[in-house]
């Protein structure tokens, strides 16, 4: 069976444990690997270059932005500069600030920040990519959550390519009418992204009025949703499925046994000699 | 026949207006009626359809006073889910009431919250699907069908549900002429053999005239004229009094002075034939020899003072303001080719119509005309220059687009700062400034409007303040995408006509894209029709019009006094 057609209960599980993974872990080369995971997954995704094209996009971004801000402004000791941006003898900056440098341990600190967004924005990506907005809504229902929520839920994923037209169209139509969004201005260039946001934001609530009107008319009601409602659409788990969540629960469970033993290991709490390859490894690894 | 629908003294002022949008409303529907319910934009049509349904009070707040029964239940008393079941309700646009992306799960929705069996909603979505002309449609993505196609998909999820009452809110506004006749067809299909009744709404009276058996007339939130059909439309002064467009044969008969309204092609045939004796009276040849341009003058808005000459001539000199050059495009490399090869010229001082079905190319072609998307071959030259080349903001003055949606461009706080927006990007000079203001606001009677929020008006003015946005910057080459949307004749016609007399006297081109044939008629003295990517036609609207093959292929509905005009001459039914 392909992890692409895994059950979507399954997949929104993955992501709950890699969410909780990433936040456990800290170690540069475990948020890798999990990081690598989750590419894999989005290699087997079957995704358009232009999805991809756009994850790269935003993977970059991100990184990059974590990594620029947390080795500049990173306020831990130790900490040690790699090369300085501004001298603390630069007029009026340097003064005001101390000097501002590029520390290493910030640029690591950052890199496991965006190691830890990109791996879940990934996992994200592969759920929405490979699971049609109807299996998510059955699998959402399944996992509890109430029906008026993941009806909202997928509806809203459905048109998130809608307003990404709608956004692109709307800059083109201030831009048409001489606009130019970069100047020199800041205060101009801010109002002008906040001009562009007002016809995004009006469509979308004339749309969402609307599409709420069309769904009441169709005798959608939160009690409705609340009770027995029919569901046409029925999915099943597989062997697979069951298998993988067990194996991944595992992997969760070990990694959080492991952190704790070191935790108490580390603040002097509780220490057995047998666990010291345990210990070892969670911190060279975990 | 039993009566299922009571208005009675319905008063409805929406939160936030002073004014209400219903006043003291009185109207009593019988099963099987099949009423059409016409009005300027903005008289309270959607209004009293959503009070029908519940919808007001339900989802809206406001004041509201008087009821609505529907078979001795009052509406506002009962909860939106029990009158689901007696009422469906079809939307104007089809993008904004689907909101799955497999039909089967579309239709399947209002069976599922009314908690039915699966087994009886399988069945009840084939015969839903059937009776729509979709039943192999059940496994296809919404977003692969044309409008047409949605909107019947949008239908059949109604008649799942088995309504005894349809209320249809514009529903052909997004259509082209083959999609609105079917889904009108199959409308008249389950008035007359369900006994579904009908309520519809909307300007195209010619196509749904002949269907009903009432007539409501609404003007300022009230119901001024409620008759059986064959009374409505015997005297037209009303209609041109409050603005509204009466059938077209109606009104060419009354003008010819026939004792029948006729409302069909056949009818009207017959009326013309019986009145002359067989003979070809100087008013036959009246109706052969008018042009499309004389119809529509004389037709149902000839209360509208016509300043403007149509058929304006171009003007190429050698060089054109735009040379499109064998244009091929798709939007990825994978994706199906949208445009193929088509190479056509455009002069300065020219007004065009792009005309054909639903998913043509139309809006794409506007876009590829500006430099807004790449050719996958070929190219487009604006004004001597490669269209890519330009920067959008380098079009600012040469080149305006407004879209079939004007929320898409309005972005100011106040009409007036909306229509200035343009110029102060151009770096007027202050006093240019408020004289390109003052003159664009005078000229497209916004001056009233000026302080207002552009969100806070209706279509027509949000439609009005967008065009007057755009061509504030009096750009050399006008596009409009689709302006007819949602707008009655009246209303469009005076803005066309402001346009096109503005645009005639600066020698400018005006480019729309529409499927409104006498929009074409009167406006345009050119028309390109596009069939599947291909462009089928480049030439006069009158010969466009006149050749089956072009009607066919490209989807167009000639005006029913063109119509008549050849028959008359032709002596068969055109």
């Amino acid at each position: 069976m392909s992890i692409v057609n895994l059950h979507p209960r399954t997949k929104i599980v993955i992501l709950a444990v890699v969410g909780c993974l990433v936040v456990l872990l800290d170690g540069p080369i475990s948020l890798a690997v999990c990081f690598l995971a989750s590419t894999c997954l989005v290699a087997r995704s079957r995704a358009s270059w232009h999805q991809i094209r756009l994850l790269i996009l935003v993977v970059l971004l991100g990184t990059w932005g974590l990594v620029y801000s947390q080795a500049i402004f990173y306020s831990e000791f130790p900490r040690t500069p790699i090369f300085t941006l501004i001298n603390q003898d630069f007029p009026v900056i340097g003064e005001v600030t101390g000097g501002i440098r590029f520390y290493r341990e910030g640029l690591l600190y950052g890199a496991v920040q965006s190691l830890r967004f990109n791996t879940t924005l990934a996992i994200g990506c592969f759920i929405v990519w490979t699971t049609p907005p109807r299996d998510l809504l059955v699998a959402l229902v399944q996992l509890g959550v109430p029906y008026s929520l993941a009806f909202m839920v997928t509806t809203a994923l459905r048109y998130i390519p809608l307003i990404g037209s709608e956004a692109v169209t709307v800059v083109r139509l201030q831009r048409l009418r001489g606009f130019r969004f970069l100047r020199l201005n800041p205060i101009r260039t801010f109002s002008g992204i906040l001009n562009s946001l007002r016809p995004i934001l009006m469509n979308n609530v004339r749309r969402a009025t609307q599409l709420g009107e069309a769904v009441e008319s169709r005798g959608f009601s939160p009690e409705v949703a609340a009770g027995n409602r029919t569901s046409l659409r029925a999915l099943k788990m597989g062997r697979c499925d069951g298998s993988l969540m067990l194996l991944l629960l595992a992997c969760l469970l070990s990694v959080f046994c492991l952190k704790t033993l070191y935790f108490l290991y580390a603040n002097g709490l509780y220490y057995a000699s047998w666990l010291r390859g345990a210990y070892t490894f969670t911190r060279e690894m975990l | 026949m039993s009566q299922n629908i009571a208005i009675e003294s319905l008063s409805f002022t929406y939160a936030g207006r002073s004014e209400p949008t219903l006043r003291k409303i009185n109207a009593r529907v019988n099963s099987g009626d099949f009423v059409l319910l016409l009005g300027p934009t903005g008289c309270g049509k959607s209004t009293l359809l959503r009070s029908i349904n519940g919808l007001i009070p339900h989802t809206s707040g406001g004041l509201i006073s008087g009821r609505v029964r529907i078979n001795e239940a009052n509406v506002a008393e009962q909860p939106l889910s029990a009158t689901s079941k007696q009422v469906g309700f079809l939307f104007q646009n089809p993008e904004d009431q689907l909101f799955s992306v497999v039909v089967e799960d579309e239709v399947a929705f209002g069976l599922e919250n009314l908690a039915m069996p699966p087994d009886e909603v399988n069945r009840r979505i084939d015969a839903a699907l059937t009776q729509v002309g979709l039943s192999g449609f059940r496994g296809r993505m919404i977003a692969s069908l044309s409008s047409g196609q949605k909107q019947r998909i949008a239908l059949a999820s109604l008649l799942t549900m088995q309504p005894q009452i349809l209320l249809l809110d514009e529903p052909t506004s997004y259509l082209d002429s083959k999609g609105a006749s079917n889904l009108l067809e199959l409308v008249r299909q389950l008035n007359e053999t369900a006994g579904t009744t009908v309520i519809i709404a909307g300007h195209q009276v010619d196509e749904v005239a002949p269907l009903c058996n009432r007539v409501w007339l609404m003007h300022s939130g009230e119901i001024v004229s409620d008759l059986p059909k064959d009374r409505a439309f015997q005297r037209l002064d009303q209609f041109r009094q409050l603005g509204i467009a009466a059938p077209a044969l109606a009104q060419i008969a009354e003008e010819n002075g026939l004792a029948d309204r006729p409302l069909t092609l056949e009818d009207a045939l017959y009326c013309f034939r019986r009145d002359t004796g067989g003979m070809q009276p100087p008013f036959i040849t009246k109706v052969e020899n008018r042009t499309a341009a004389d119809e529509m003058r004389n037709g149902p808005c000839s209360n509208i003072p016509d300043e403007y000459p149509t058929g304006r001539g171009s003007n190429f000199n050698g060089n054109p303001l735009i040379d499109v050059q064998n244009l091929t495009f798709r939007y990825h490399r994978a994706s199906p080719v949208v445009l193929m090869r088509i190479s056509f010229q455009v002069g300065r001082g020219e007004t065009i119509a792009i005309m054909g079905e639903n998913g043509c190319g139309k809006t794409t072609l506007l876009m590829l005309m500006i430099g807004l998307l790449t050719p996958s071959e070929g190219r487009v030259i604006l004004d001597g220059r490669d269209a890519v080349r330009y920067k959008p903001q380098q079009l600012a003055g040469l080149a305006g687009l407004a879209f079939q949606n004007p929320d898409l461009l309005l972005q100011a706080a106040t009409v007036s700062d909306e229509v200035a927006f343009g110029p102060k990007n151009l770096k007027l000079t202050s006093q240019n400034l408020v004289d390109r203001l003052e003159n664009t606001l005078q000229m497209f009677n916004l001056k009233n409007l000026r302080s207002q929020t552009p969100y806070a008006l209706s279509q027509g003015q949000r439609q009005r303040t967008a065009v007057a946005a755009v061509f504030s910057l009096h750009p050399q080459l006008l596009l409009l995408d689709e302006p007819t949307t949602g707008q009655d004749r009246y209303h469009l016609q005076k803005l066309m006509s402001v346009l096109n007399d503005a645009m005639a006297k600066r020698n400018r081109t005006v480019i729309f894209s529409t499927h409104d044939a006498h929009l074409t008629l009167k406006y345009a003295n050119r028309v390109l029709l596009l069939d599947r990517g291909e462009l089928i036609f480049d030439g006069s609207p009158e010969t466009a019009f006149a050749d089956p093959d072009c009607v066919e292929r490209a989807s167009l509905m000639p005006p029913l006094g063109m119509q008549l005009g050849y028959a008359l001459n032709s002596g068969k039914a055109a």
